[in-house]
C-alpha cells in the first residue's frame, strides 16, 4: 500500500502485454516468460531471469514471435519448451516453441517449432499442461471444443487423443488442469465453469450461472477452485458441492481478471483485476478446510479483512500474474502496458 | 533497758525491738511519736522505727547535722523518750501478769463442777430404752386393722369407677347436648381401656350404648369441621379430638383437600373463559382468590400437617394463571394490559403469601412474571421486526412499471415510519412496563431495562441480518442450507436494494440516535449484566452495523446494475467478428440500451438518493458550449497524426499524455448521492466498455464503428454525469484502445460522424413523437 515501489521492475517489453507465466522447470533460477501483445509490430517473447541477489530482473533471452500472444504456459518438466496461443490479424494458433540454445549471446536466435495444434475449427483459446510434473498430454481449448493432444517431444509430433465439443451456445475463454487429478479439466466460459473428465470426454460437473474470467485449483486441497468473475469478485468453492460459493472475496474495484493459488501457502491468493491492482487475499484457513460444520461458527467472529495487501502501483490493467514454484513467496506481475514487475509477500506470509 | 544496751547485746535489743514493734504496731503508725524532729531528718528519723535501724549512723548523722544546741535538744527529747517508753514497759508486765492470774482461777473451778456428772447420764439412757420398747409393743397390735383399711379404700375407688362407667353414656349424652364435645371426648378416652378390658362381659351394653353415643359425638364433630360457618378454631379442636378418638382424619383431610382443587379447576375454567371474554377479570376473581386465601388459612390451622399439598396447590394455581398470560401475550396483548393482569396475579400472591408463606409464592411468582415480560418484550421485538420488514416488502409485490416508482418512495417511506414509529412504540409500551409503582416491577426494573436494550441490540441486528437477506447477500456459510436453494434463484430487485441502503442509513443517522435518546431517558441504568458486557444496547455498534450495510448495499446496487450493463455490452462486443466489420452506416442500437438502462439507474436512484451536486446547475450550463463541438480538438488531432506515425510511437505517445494529464480517479468512494452511484455506475461501463474492445481485433471499419459510437455517447453520457474530464478521459480510453486494436486505424471523418449522429438523434426522437 506504500506506494508499491517495493517490486522490481523490467521495463524491457516495449510494447503491450497479456500474458506472463512461471518457468516451473527452471530448477535453478527464479525466472518468467512474458509475450507481448502488438497487433502491428513483431511481438517478442521475454526470457525474464531475477537475479541472484534478487534485486534485478534480467533479459535472458529475447525472441521474435509470429503474432500477438494471447496465451503462454510454460512447460511444466522442460523449461526449454513453452506453449503460445497467438493470434496474427485474422490467423489464430497455438504452437509449442523449443527456446534455442543461446551459448551467452543474445542475438534473438529464432525459437524453433515443436508442435502446432492444428485444426482447431474455432479460436484457440489456452494450452493446458499437467501442472505438476512429465505427462505426455496437453490440452487445448478453443471456444467451443476441447482437444486433449498426446505429446511426443522428441519426435515433434502431437496427435488428437480425443476431443468433445461443448456446444456452440457456450464460449470457452480458458481452462484450468485439476492438480489432483490428471483426468479432470475445468473449462470455464461466461457462463460456467464445467468439469470434464478426460477419459470419457464428459461434463461430469459444473458450477453455473457465474461469469468466469479465470479459475485455478488450489494445488494443495482437492476439490478446491477459486473463480474470478468480471463484476462479483472472487468465489471459492469446493467442487463437491457446486451449488454455491464457500467463500467469497470482494474483488476489484472494476473486473477481477486473473486469479492465482500460491503453489505453497494455500490460504494466500492473489488476483488482478482491470483496476490496475494486484490484491493478495489471505482465506481462512478454515475456509479451504473441507468447510464442513466447523466453519459455520468460525465465519461469524471471523471479521479480518481478507486483502493483505493492495498492490497500486500499475498505470493500466493488469492481466498477468504468476507465482514462482520456484520462490513461493514472489510474484510477478504483468499489466498491459508492458511492465512486468517482481513483488515479494514475505512479510504478509502466515507464520507457522 | 533497751537504749543502754551495748553493741555486743544486739541479739536482744533485736527481739526487744520485735516485741515493741507487735505491740505498738497500731499506736505508731498514728500516733508519730518522732514527727516533732526537724523536716531535713525525715529519712533518719524514719529510720529510727524500721527494723534496719542503725544506732552508729544515726548518732554520726546526728553529730554532723545538728549544732550543739540541737543536740542538747535532742538528747533531752530522747532521754524523756526513754523515760516514757519505760513506764509503759513496766505497765505491760503488770497487766498481763493479771491476766494470768484470774485464768490459773477458772481452770481451778472448772475441776471442781466435773466431778459429778457421770450418775446423771447413766439415768437417761435406762428410760430412752425403755420408750423403744413401749413403742414396738403398740405398733404390732395395730398392724391387722390398718391393712384392711386399705383393702377398704381400694373397693371403694374400684366401684367409684364402675359408677362412672355406668353413668357414661348419659353423661355422654349430656355432653351432647351442651356441646362439650371435649369433655366427651375425654370421658370417653378413660373410659377406654376398661371397655376394652372388660368390654365383652360385664359392660356390654355400658360399652354399646357409650360408643353409640360416640359415633354421635363423632358425626357432630365432623359436621362441625365441614360446616365453613363454625370458627376456625372450633373446626380445629373437632379435628384433634377426631384424631383423640382415632378416626382417620387422613381421609377426611384428602377429601377436603380434593375438594378444593377441584374449586380451584372450577375457578381456573371461570378466569379463562373470562380472559378470553374481557380482561378485566378481576373483580370475579379477587373475590375467589380471597375465598380461597381464607379456606387456605383454615386448612392450615385445621391440619397443620397438610401444608405441602396445599403449597402445591397453590403454586399450581399461579403457575396456570402465568400460563394463561403467556398464551394471552401471543395475541398481541398490550403492556397495559400485561401489567394489569400481572398486578392482579402479584397481589393475590402477596394475598395468598400471607396465608402460605412457605409456599414461597412471591419467588415463583417473580420468576414467572420475569420469564412473562422477557417473552413479552422479545415477542414485541419480533413483532416490530416483521411490521418492518411487512413494510419494506410489502409494496414490492405490488404492481411494476410506473407504479413502482411511486411505490419505491413510499416503500421507503413507510418502511422508515415502520422503524421509527414501531420502536417508539415499542418504548412506549415498555415504559409502561416501568412506570407501575408496582412492587414486582420495582424488584426487575434493572432487568427489564436490561432486556429492553438487548431486545434493540438484537432487534437491529437481526434487522441487518435480514436486510442482507432481503438482498440474497446473506452470510452464505451460515445459511448454507437455504441458501443452497434460494441463493441464486432469487431475484432480488434492484429498487429494493437501494431502499435498504437509504433505510439503512435512515437507521443509523436518525433512527438509532432518537431511540438511543428515548432509552436513556427512560431505560437507563440496568447495569445487571456483569460489567465485561458492557451495556446491554450499544448504539456505536449498531450505527457502525449499518453504515457498514448501507455502503455495502450501495455497493450491491451498483454490481446488480453494472453487472446488467456488462451483459448488454459483452453481447455487443464478443458476437460480431470485428476483423470482418462492415462500415458503419449508423450508431449502433446498443447505445440505446445502455443509455436507456443508464437513465433507468438515475430514475431509480433519483426516487431514494439527494442528488449531492450542489453546482450542478452552473455545470451543465458551461459545458453546454464545448458540447455542440462535437469532440476534443487535442484529441483529434492526436489521432490524426498518429495515423501518419508508427503504433508504437503512438503508444509511447498516449503513456505520455496520460503521465501529464492528471492521473483520473475512475474508482471513487461511493458516496450516499445519486450523482455518486450513477457516475460511478458510468465509469464502470466505460470502463468495461475499454475492456472489451481491447479484447477484439478490428478493422477499419470496426474501429470506426466504435469511434462513431462512442462520439455519439459523448452527449448524453455528459447529461447524465456532470463529472465532465472523467467522462472524456474515459470515452478516449475506449477510442484509444479501439485505435490500439485496430489492424488499419482511420478514423471516420468528422462531418460523417455528425451526419450519422444527427440522423441517429432524428430517429431516436421520432417514435417519442409518435
Amino acid at each position: 500500500m506504500q506506494g508499491g515501489s517495493t517490486g522490481i521492475v523490467y521495463g524491457g517489453l516495449k510494447y503491450q502485454a497479456r500474458c506472463i507465466a512461471d518457468v516451473k522447470a527452471d530448477a535453478n533460477n527464479t525466472s518468467f516468460l512474458a509475450g507481448t501483445l502488438s497487433l502491428k509490430e513483431e511481438n517478442e517473447v521475454h526470457l525474464i531471469r531475477l537475479s541472484p541477489s534478487a534485486a534485478e530482473l534480467v533479459c535472458e533471452g529475447l525472441f521474435y514471435h509470429p503474432g500477438e500472444i494471447w496465451d503462454l504456459a510454460s512447460c511444466p518438466f522442460d523449461s526449454r519448451l513453452f506453449s503460445a496461443v497467438f493470434a496474427s490479424g485474422e490467423t489464430n494458433g497455438a504452437v509449442i516453441w523449443k527456446i534455442p540454445e543461446l551459448y551467452g549471446q543474445s542475438n534473438s536466435p529464432p525459437l524453433e517449432q515443436l508442435v502446432s495444434f492444428d485444426g482447431h475449427p474455432c479460436k484457440i483459446r489456452s494450452i493446458l499442461w499437467w501442472p505438476i510434473g512429465k505427462h505426455d498430454k496437453v490440452i487445448s481449448i478453443d471456444e467451443q471444443n476441447l482437444f486433449l493432444w498426446s505429446l511426443d517431444c522428441s519426435r515433434k509430433i502431437a496427435e488428437v487423443q480425443s476431443q468433445e465439443s461443448v456446444g456452440v451456445l457456450h464460449h470457452l475463454s480458458g481452462g484450468a488442469w485439476d492438480p489432483h487429478d490428471r483426468n479432470t479439466v475445468a473449462a470455464f466460459c461466461d457462463s460456467s465453469l464445467q468439469c470434464w473428465d478426460l477419459r470419457t470426454m464428459k461434463k461430469t460437473n459444473s458450477i453455473e450461472l457465474v461469469h468466469v474470467r479465470d479459475a485455478d485449483y488450489n494445488p494443495n486441497k482437492q476439490h478446491i477452485v477459486a473463480t474470478a468473475e468480471d463484476e462479483t469478485g472472487i468465489h471459492l468453492w469446493d467442487l463437491r458441492m457446486p451449488n454455491f460459493p464457500f467463500s467469497e472475496l470482494p474483488g476489484h474495484a472494476h473486473w477481477t481478471w486473473a486469479i492465482r493459488h500460491n503453489p505453497q501457502y494455500d490460504q494466500l491468493i492473489l488476483s488482478s483485476g482491470t483496476d490496475s491492482t494486484v490484491n493478495l487475499w489471505l482465506t481462512s484457513s478454515n475456509n479451504s478446510d473441507d468447510s464442513t460444520s466447523e466453519s459455520q461458527s468460525d465465519s461469524p467472529t471471523q471479521k479480518m479483512d481478507p486483502l493483505l495487501n493492495s498492490y497500486t502501483d500499475y498505470e493500466n490493467s493488469v492481466y498477468g500474474i504468476a507465482w514462482s514454484s520456484r520462490e513461493p513467496s514472489m510474484f510477478a506481475s504483468l499489466s498491459y502496458d508492458g511492465r512486468v514487475v517482481v513483488e515479494s509477500v514475505k512479510s504478509y506470509l502466515p507464520r507457522k | 533497758m533497751a537504749t543502754d544496751n551495748a553493741p555486743p547485746m544486739d541479739e536482744k535489743a533485736k527481739r526487744t525491738r520485735e516485741l515493741l514493734a507487735s505491740f505498738y504496731s497500731t499506736e505508731a503508725s498514728t500516733a508519730g511519736r518522732a514527727v516533732p524532729v526537724s523536716p531535713s531528718r525525715v529519712a533518719t528519723l524514719d529510720s529510727i522505727n524500721s527494723p534496719s535501724f542503725d544506732p552508729d549512723v544515726y548518732m554520726n548523722l546526728l553529730i554532723r547535722k545538728t549544732n550543739l544546741e540541737g543536740l542538747l535538744h535532742k538528747h533531752v527529747e530522747m532521754a524523756a523518750e526513754i523515760k516514757n517508753l519505760d513506764t509503759d514497759l513496766q505497765m505491760l508486765v503488770y497487766e498481763n501478769y493479771n491476766k494470768f492470774i484470774s485464768a490459773t482461777d477458772t481452770i481451778k473451778r472448772m475441776k471442781n463442777n466435773i466431778v459429778g456428772m457421770e450418775a446423771n447420764m447413766e439415768q437417761l439412757l435406762e428410760k430412752i430404752i425403755s420408750v423403744q420398747s413401749k413403742s414396738d409393743g403398740v405398733d404390732t397390735s395395730l398392724f391387722a386393722k390398718r391393712e384392711k383399711i386399705e383393702k377398704l379404700h381400694r373397693t371403694r375407688n374400684f366401684l367409684r369407677k364402675i359408677q362412672f362407667i355406668y353413668d357414661l353414656p348419659g353423661r355422654l349424652q349430656k355432653c351432647i347436648e351442651s356441646e362439650a364435645y371435649a369433655d366427651a371426648v375425654r370421658f370417653f378416652i378413660g373410659a377406654k381401656p376398661i371397655f376394652e378390658a372388660y368390654g365383652g362381659s360385664s359392660f356390654q351394653e355400658c360399652k354399646i350404648s357409650s360408643e353409640e353415643t360416640m359415633k354421635l359425638v363423632i358425626e357432630n364433630l365432623k359436621g362441625k369441621l365441614y360446616s365453613d360457618t363454625e370458627p376456625i378454631e372450633a373446626r380445629a379442636e373437632a379435628v384433634v379430638l377426631l384424631k383423640q378418638l382415632n378416626f382417620p382424619v387422613e381421609d377426611l383431610k384428602n377429601k377436603m383437600l380434593d375438594k378444593l382443587e377441584d374449586f380451584l379447576l372450577d375457578f381456573h375454567k371461570e378466569s379463562k373463559r373470562m380472559g378470553i371474554t374481557n380482561t378485566e377479570l378481576d373483580e370475579p376473581n379477587g373475590a375467589s382468590i380471597a375465598e380461597f386465601s381464607k379456606t387456605i388459612n383454615a386448612y392450615r390451622i385445621i391440619f397443620p400437617d397438610s401444608e405441602r399439598r396445599l403449597i402445591e396447590l397453590a403454586q399450581d394455581l399461579f403457575t396456570k394463571r402465568y400460563e394463561t398470560i403467556q398464551q394471552r401475550i401471543t395475541e398481541q396483548l398490550s403492556s397495559e394490559a400485561l401489567m394489569l393482569a400481572l398486578r392482579d396475579i402479584w397481589s393475590d400472591v402477596s394475598l395468598m403469601d400471607q396465608v402460605l408463606p412457605e409456599a414461597a409464592l412471591p419467588v415463583i411468582s417473580l420468576e414467572a412474571s420475569r420469564g412473562v415480560i422477557k417473552k413479552y418484550i422479545t415477542g414485541a421485538f419480533s413483532a416490530l421486526l416483521r411490521y418492518v420488514s411487512e413494510a419494506l416488502t410489502g409494496p414490492q409485490t405490488s404492481p411494476k412499471g410506473t407504479e413502482e416508482q411511486r411505490t419505491l418512495q413510499t416503500a421507503l417511506e413507510s418502511s422508515k415510519k415502520a422503524v421509527i414509529q414501531g420502536s417508539m412504540d415499542c418504548l412506549l409500551d415498555f415504559r409502561h412496563l416501568l412506570d407501575d409503582t408496582f412492587e414486582l416491577v420495582t424488584k426487575m426494573r434493572d432487568l427489564i431495562v436490561d432486556w429492553v436494550q438487548e431486545g434493540f441490540q438484537d432487534f437491529f441486528k437481526a434487522l441487518n441480518r435480514h436486510f442482507l437477506m432481503l438482498c440474497g447477500k446473506i452470510d452464505i456459510i451460515k445459511n448454507r442450507v437455504n441458501a443452497a436453494e434460494g441463493f441464486r434463484a432469487e431475484k432480488v430487485q434492484t429498487g429494493l436494494v437501494l431502499v435498504l441502503a437509504q433505510l439503512s442509513i435512515f437507521i443509523e443517522q436518525s433512527a438509532i440516535p432518537r431511540i438511543t435518546e428515548e432509552i436513556a431517558a427512560s431505560f437507563s441504568g440496568g447495569g445487571l449484566r456483569s460489567y465485561e458486557y458492557g451495556p446491554a444496547f450499544v448504539p456505536g455498534e449498531i450505527c457502525r452495523l449499518f453504515r457498514s450495510a448501507s455502503s455495502s448495499f450501495l455497493q450491491i446496487y451498483i454490481t446488480m446494475r453494472t453487472q446488467k450493463i456488462s451483459t448488454l455490452l459483452k453481447k455487443r462486443f464478443m458476437a460480431p467478428n470485428w476483423i470482418k466489420h462492415k462500415e458503419p452506416r449508423e450508431v449502433h442500437m446498443f447505445v440505446d440500451l445502455l443509455l436507456q438502462e443508464l437513465h433507468g439507474v438515475g430514475a431509480e436512484v433519483r426516487q431514494l438518493l439527494p442528488s449531492g451536486l450542489t453546482q450542478r446547475h452552473h455545470r451543465t450550463e458551461s459545458t453546454g458550449s464545448t458540447n455542440s463541438s462535437r469532440s476534443n480538438p487535442l484529441r483529434e488531432d492526436k489521432i490524426s497524426r498518429s495515423n501518419t506515425q508508427r503504433a508504437r510511437s503512438q503508444l509511447l505517445e498516449s503513456h505520455l499524455a496520460k503521465l501529464f494529464e492528471q492521473k483520473m480517479e475512475i474508482f471513487t468512494k461511493i458516496e450516499h448521492t445519486e450523482e455518486s452511484i450513477v457516475s460511478t455506475i458510468v465509469k464502470l461501463s466505460l470502463k468495461s466498455i475499454q475492456e472489451l474492445v481491447q479484447l477484439q481485433t478490428l478493422n477499419r471499419s470496426g474501429y470506426q464503428q466504435i469511434q462513431l459510437d462512442i462520439e455519439f455517447l459523448k452527449n448524453p453520457l455528459k447529461e447524465i454525469v456532470h463529472d465532465e474530464a472523467v467522462i472524456d478521459f474515459l470515452l478516449k480510453e475506449v477510442t484509444n484502445a479501439a485505435h490500439e486494436r485496430c489492424l488499419d486505424p482511420i478514423p471516420l471523418e468528422a462531418p460523417i460522424i455528425d451526419k450519422l449522429i444527427q440522423a441517429k438523434l432524428v430517429k431516436n426522437k421520432e417514435p417519442n413523437s409518435r
